[in-house]
């Protein structure tokens, strides 16, 4: 499904060039449970938001479900956010003027779905992370946790075939934040690839496999016993 | 995505910063506003002075008298021998290009009635006058060409005659009145209709045509209106009777007729420059009230720089968050113009209640006043909308 192969990342900071991420190769096969870990500024979240398909590297190429995804314009971009990829982000970004369910149906605005099935179905999505009690809270009246829950629901309302988190128990205790890792690896049953970036060992011990990065490069890759197709 | 969701997301951030939103539309609000109360006062003025000067649009023009340097100056009233004649009368009537001569005499006299005496305006007219001047019978009735002929001595006055004359009388018809000596039978009280500001409110009593001789000695006209027999002819029946009159009168002043279209043309461009320059005015107002649009714009798309970088990664286009902020702006400026209309209209109507002319607001400038708000609202968000658009969506969630 995931297929980065020789993937650099490099910023200009005046005469200075830094190099975010190097010499990547990656693939992530279907119902893939990845966990992507590293010290800080190795690179986890630049490689979330290439996987993502929001920022683009300095050299490399990137297939997505056979698209090469650096050839694609803006507008098929933004569609295949829209319906291939859902993100949960370590702050939630919730909307804070637009209540829970109205935050889930926000994808399903940008895929062109009429108010009425938005509303049934960003209900069911709630209902299946267990907020059916808390549709028409707005996010400040709702604990960490309970928004982390919220952004999931959003990030699945599209059925993507990819969820990407970076470090969603980041900004949760240990009890919201198992809560968190049980729905993913729920997701994961089902048969949602996940890649979780995460500081935590007890996070990645959810996932089957384990890549960590040190200084922008892919330093380990393993458990791979789940994934025969890779080649890495 | 449909419209009708960008323009509820759009209503609903507005709604989030009520003072702030109310606060930016006001230059649109009074940039409108103004633009549709000047419009409608001109139009309104325009319409009232023209209908004024032009006695009702029924092709008449009024002749009049203008004294030379000469007469003003001898200390006489220039105005003394300058009165129509029967035979001036008759030899108007005769031009081809005439319709008919409206020709009554004024005078201001003391009326006597019981030991009361006050000063009081007569006429002295036949049923031509009526073409001239609206009046409205309030009880009785009016003097018509029967009465001329049989020199009856009767008279209708107004409203403000009864007040004055016969404060205690239940029923002024049947009343009796003298003017120089002469008794008259009130048959009518009556009223003014489009009654203008200019116009002096006077106490007034009109008698027959054929009975001012018997009080004056003479049965020469004061008032000389001249009906052309249609519009087309109005300027060749003025030149020839003032060329008649001249010649006739050879007097050192010269006697002359209001020139509609010259007046019309004046106040035209009287109400048209003044429109221009308060529509310009209103027209600055407009673009500083769109500036400051913008600027609101400009700042809400850096508050809500983290919200565009969600949306892009849930899947909004640039053509998305470019009409997210468009719509914004339009609804912004269009609620403005809305506001502005009601406002200027009221505005409007009250200036043309207390001044006394028709309200004219039509539809074509309530719908260019509610265009031109769109306009305003497209190209002064057009900026902070493509800023937005161009944003990176991970720059601007990584936005503090
Ligand atoms: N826009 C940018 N300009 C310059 N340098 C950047 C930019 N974005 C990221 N970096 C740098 O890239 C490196 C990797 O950043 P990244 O956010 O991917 O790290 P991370 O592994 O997610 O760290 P953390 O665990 O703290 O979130 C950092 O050294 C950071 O300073
Ligand atoms: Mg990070």
């Amino acid at each position: 499904m995931i297929q980065l192969n020789d993937i650099q990342k490099k910023y200009e900071m005046g005469d200075q060039i830094l190099t975010v991420l190097d010499n990547i190769h990656l693939e992530i096969a279907n119902h893939e449970f990845v966990a992507i870990m590293g010290p800080s500024g190795s690179g986890k979240s630049t490689l979330m938001n290439i996987l993502g398909c929001l920022d683009q590297p300095s050299y490399g190429t990137y297939r997505l479900e056979g698209m090469d995804i650096f050839k694609q314009t803006q507008t098929s971009l933004a569609a295949i956010r829209n319906q291939h990829i859902g993100f949960v982000f370590q702050q939630f970004q919730l909307l804070p003027k637009l209540t829970a369910e109205m935050n889930v149906e926000l994808p399903l605005i940008y895929a062109g779905v009429k108010k009425q099935e938005r509303k049934e179905r960003a209900q069911e999505a709630l209902r299946k992370v267990g907020l059916g009690e808390r549709m028409k809270h707005f996010p400040n009246q709702l604990s960490g946790g309970q928004k982390q829950r919220v952004a999931i629901a959003r990030a699945i309302i599209n059925d993507p075939s990819l969820i990407l988190a970076d470090e969603p128990t980041g900004a949760l205790d240990t009890s919201s934040g198992e809560q968190v890792m049980a729905l993913f690896e729920a997701l994961h049953r089902e048969g949602a690839t996940i890649v979780v970036v995460t500081h935590e060992a007890e996070v990645a011990d959810y996932a089957r496999r384990v890549v960590t990065l040190r200084d922008g490069e892919i330093m380990n890759d393993g458990g791979r016993e789940t994934c025969p197709s890779s080649t890495v | 995505m449909s419209f009708i969701d960008s323009l509820k997301m759009a209503l609903r951030s507005l709604w989030s910063h009520k003072m702030r939103s109310i606060l930016t539309m006001l230059g649109i609000i009074i940039g409108v506003g103004a633009v549709i109360t000047v419009v409608a006062i001109g139009r309104g003025g325009e319409a009232m002075l023209t209908s004024q000067f032009a006695g009702g649009g029924n092709d008449t023009f009024e002749v009049y008298y203008n004294p030379s340097d000469e007469e003003w100056m001898s200390g006489e009233d220039p105005y003394s021998k300058t009165q129509y004649t029967e035979e001036d009368i008759l030899a108007i009537e005769s031009i081809p290009a005439v319709d008919q001569v409206i020709a009554y005499a004024q005078n201001s006299t003391e009326v006597g009635y019981r030991e009361e005496e006050a000063m009081a305006q007569v006429v002295a007219l036949n049923e031509g006058y009526y073409e001239l001047h609206e009046l409205e019978v309030t009880s009785g009735r009016l003097l018509d060409d029967r009465d001329s002929d049989m020199g009856r001595r009767i008279a209708a006055v107004n409203e403000g005659f009864v007040e004055e004359f016969f404060e205690d009388v239940q029923n002024p018809i049947g009343e009796i009145v003298d003017i120089e000596n002469t008794s008259f039978q009130i048959v009518g009280v009556f009223t003014r209709e489009n009654q203008s500001i200019f116009d002096l409110e006077m106490d007034e009593i009109l008698i027959p045509q054929t009975v001012w001789p018997m009080l004056y000695g003479t049965d020469d006209m004061d008032m000389l209106n001249v009906q052309a027999t249609s519009a087309d002819d109005i300027q060749e029946a003025g030149d020839e009777t003032t060329q008649l009159l001249n010649e006739g009168h050879s007097l050192a002043g010269e006697y002359e007729v209001l020139n509609m279209e010259e007046i019309q043309e004046g106040i035209s461009q009287v109400t048209n420059i003044t429109t221009m320059i308060i529509g310009s005015v209103a027209g600055i107002a407009l673009i500083v009230g769109g500036i400051g649009v913008m600027n609101i714009m400009l700042v809400s798309v850096t508050e809500r720089t983290k919200e565009i970088g969600l949306r892009k990664s849930l899947g909004a286009t640039r053509g998305n968050i470019v009409s997210q902020f468009l719509i914004e702006s339009m609804t912004l400026t269009t609620i403005g113009g809305l506001i502005g209309i009601g406002l200027g209209a009221g505005l409007a109507n009250t200036v043309a209640l207390i001044a006394g002319w028709p309200l004219l607001i039509s539809l074509p400038v309530i719908l260019l006043g509610i265009g031109f708000s769109m306009v305003i609202g497209i190209i002064f968000g057009l900026l902070p909308a493509n800023k937005a658009a161009k944003l990176d969506p991970v720059e601007a969630m990584r936005y503090e």
